[in-house]
């Protein structure tokens, strides 16, 4: 078995299973444990109206908070939406999910697509570079926090790398394809023991954030 | 130095005298950890448990704080200040807690050292934090926590242990008690103020405040005038304690509840419907939003801020007041625990308002309001004083490019930071009070 053959078959499935039990794991073992009941009276009771408003204002705060987080604000919304655009909008990559879900989607023109995924890349690389030299984040970044963003960078390079089919160390197509997918598979297999589960928690958490507010008459 | 001032200066002096002799055994380091990981384990439910699941590291609550903006060190990150709790959820209570132990170390004395100045010098609760978070996380509620958790160890600064026990032991607050509210209301009713105390029945109980007792006495002559001039039936408790709820902010939970008590009982004992709690937002926050939850079941009576009752009073035509000459203009600093924590912001606007007064905003004002530097005890914590002082100048600096007049505020823990701020920084604004400016223009 070639290594793009294990990448393709037993590895992908194996990096699947991690992913959906590990995330089903730790949202049922987060989410179970005990609610506290608040029995003081309430000011506002609307708590599905404000939790859903929360869900998206949480994304545009109030100028005087925003002024000073302008630069990570914008890089962050930007590299996910580049991110999301790279693996879902680029032209090879929509068969691999037409494979597992039946259907397709009409894509970017690919130059598009590598321009968006440059960057992206550029993006997370200065992020990494803000995260070493920059006294809070400096404070509190956890092992989580660096292999999360390797995690992220490395499906980026190897993609450029074999789209390119760049000869590094005469390395073969293949390889390269199959160390793309592998790298993929890495980022699943970490993504439920990691703070990337973020996208699992944190419109839960701007819901929660929302309808705790109502109840004391702030919006959130 | 201003004769508030050098009383603020007192205080303080008393209280870290106090806490020094205050007696305690120190526990071993096993103990106190094993005492911080059970206020954990306690404390920690789903709704953390998200919040701790959900943070990012990307660091934005930091840059609200008025405690990093001051000093530009990291440490001082709001989400940095919760870590051993986040450790221990993460090692322990969340799942896949028992892989991470093999990777992630666990608590240490060390830690508990290092965290007891983060969480009782370096933060006030004010909540801004809580409004900034792209993920939602309300952080001030775990500091809450954290802040338990260091008491229950027996590790808070001397002048928090202090007034836990005074607390605890005797039932006053900053040396006052029921003998001194009898005092207090007996002096004002020679001065021609009508301040009734303990009548058996009553429709409106007011509390009274150490801190106005001590420094504002100002503020009890103007609720009283307030409540006279609407003709209602309102007393005073005196065994009702006091409002000012320190022990919400010592982080002692027992000292919290024993103070809680004392007021709905005698709340519920003079058959009150209304429980109005005076310029004090630890005192608001603790009797609207924990009563109810110290006591298991819901109140039998509306809680109201003061500052909130008097614009209510205005707004609905029952307080008449007099328009004051054209020409006064005011900032209003909205206390924490009574706007973003409670979501007073438009009563005491209308009855600045109404009085005819301008009300310049300051850029960050009602939810996102910065602190005034003092809240949750700092304003009594000398170790304190330089991250206080860093502090309050950010909210100088803000109440300064206003251009207005004066500053008017609705809690004596604040006026307190205000004054001592303004008399350390040499800064002229004058520091009003909502409720005396209101009640010098009744109608």
């Amino acid at each position: 078995m070639t290594l793009l053959e294990f990448a393709r078959g037993p590895g992908m499935q194996w990096a699947i299973w991690i992913f959906a039990l590990g995330v089903l794991w730790r949202l049922v073992g987060s989410f179970l444990l005990m609610r506290t009941r608040d029995l003081s009276k309430p000011k506002g009771t609307a708590y599905a109206k404000a939790g859903m408003r929360a869900m998206i204002m949480r994304s545009i705060p109030p100028h005087e908070l925003e002024k000073n987080i302008t630069f990570q604000h914008l890089t962050g919304y930007a590299w996910h939406l580049g991110f999301f655009a790279v693996l879902l909008l680029f032209g090879p990559h929509v068969p691999f999910f037409k494979q597992f879900l039946g259907f397709g989607w009409p894509t970017l023109p690919n130059i598009v697509v590598l321009v968006i995924g440059g960057f992206t890349l550029a993006i997370l690389i200065a992020l990494l570079f803000r995260r070493l030299t920059h006294p809070v984040m400096k404070q509190i970044s956890a092992p989580d926090d660096w292999i999360s963003i390797l995690m992220v960078i490395l499906p980026l390079v190897t993609g450029f790398a074999s789209y390119s089919h760049l000869q590094i160390f005469e390395i073969r197509y293949e390889t390269l394809l199959g160390l793309h997918l592998l790298s993929v598979e890495l980022m699943l297999v970490w993504f439920p023991f990691s703070k990337l589960m973020h996208m699992f928690y944190a419109f839960p958490a701007r819901y929660q954030v929302g309808a705790s507010m109502e109840h004391k008459g702030v919006k959130a | 130095m201003s004769a508030v001032a050098s009383d603020i200066q007192r205080l303080r002096e008393d209280l870290r005298n106090r806490g020094a002799t205050v007696e305690t055994t120190e526990l071993p380091a096993a103990e106190r950890i094993e005492r911080v990981k059970e206020t954990f384990r306690r404390r920690l439910d789903a709704n953390m448990a998200t919040y701790l699941e959900t943070c990012l590291h990307c660091g934005m609550c930091a840059e609200v704080c008025h405690f990093y903006e001051a000093t530009g060190e990291g440490k001082y990150t709001p989400i940095y200040k919760v870590e051993p709790l986040r450790r221990f959820y993460r090692r322990g209570v969340a799942p896949m807690g028992t892989l991470r132990k093999l990777i992630m170390r666990d608590i240490t004395a060390a830690d508990l050292d290092e965290w007891q100045k983060l969480v009782y010098d370096s933060c006030t609760q004010c909540g801004r934090c809580d409004m900034i978070c792209p993920m939602g996380i309300q952080i001030s509620p775990m500091i809450g926590v954290m802040r338990e958790a260091i008491a229950e160890a027996g590790m808070q600064p001397a002048e928090n242990k202090a007034l836990a026990r005074e607390v605890l032991e005797r039932g006053t607050i900053m040396g006052i008690g029921p003998e001194d509210y009898r005092r207090i209301a007996g002096e004002l009713r020679a001065e021609g103020f009508d301040v009734p105390l303990d009548k058996p029945k009553a429709q409106v109980v007011v509390l009274m405040s150490a801190m106005d007792a001590v420094l504002f006495r100002s503020a009890i002559v103007a609720t009283a005038r307030i409540m006279n001039r609407l003709g209602l039936d309102w007393t005073i408790r005196t065994n009702a304690g006091d409002a000012a709820v320190f022990d919400w902010t010592s982080g002692d939970e027992r000292a919290k509840a024993a103070v809680i008590r004392k007021i709905v009982a005698e709340t519920v004992a003079a058959g009150a419907k209304t429980l109005i709690v005076p310029e004090c937002g630890h005192g608001y926050a603790a009797m609207r939003w924990n009563a109810a939850n110290v006591m298991g079941t819901e109140l039998p009576f509306e809680v109201l801020a003061i500052s909130e009752f008097v614009g209510r009073e205005i707004q609905e035509g029952r307080l008449k007041v007099k328009a004051l000459p054209a020409g006064k203009s005011v900032t209003y600093h909205d206390p924490c625990k009574v706007g973003r924590w409670s979501g007073v912001f438009d009563e005491p606007r209308n009855a600045l308002k109404a009085i005819g007064v301008e009300v310049r905003e300051m850029e960050s004002h009602a939810k996102t309001n910065y602190c005034c530097g003092g809240g949750a005890g700092l304003v009594l914590n000398e170790r304190a004083t330089q991250l206080r002082q860093g502090a309050f100048r950010i909210k100088m600096r803000e109440a300064d490019a206003t251009g207005a007049g004066s500053v008017v505020t609705a809690c004596g823990h604040c006026r307190m930071t205000f004054v001592a701020g303004a008399q350390d920084a040499n800064w002229q604004k004058p520091i009003e009070s909502l409720v005396e400016l209101v009640a010098a223009n009744l109608a």
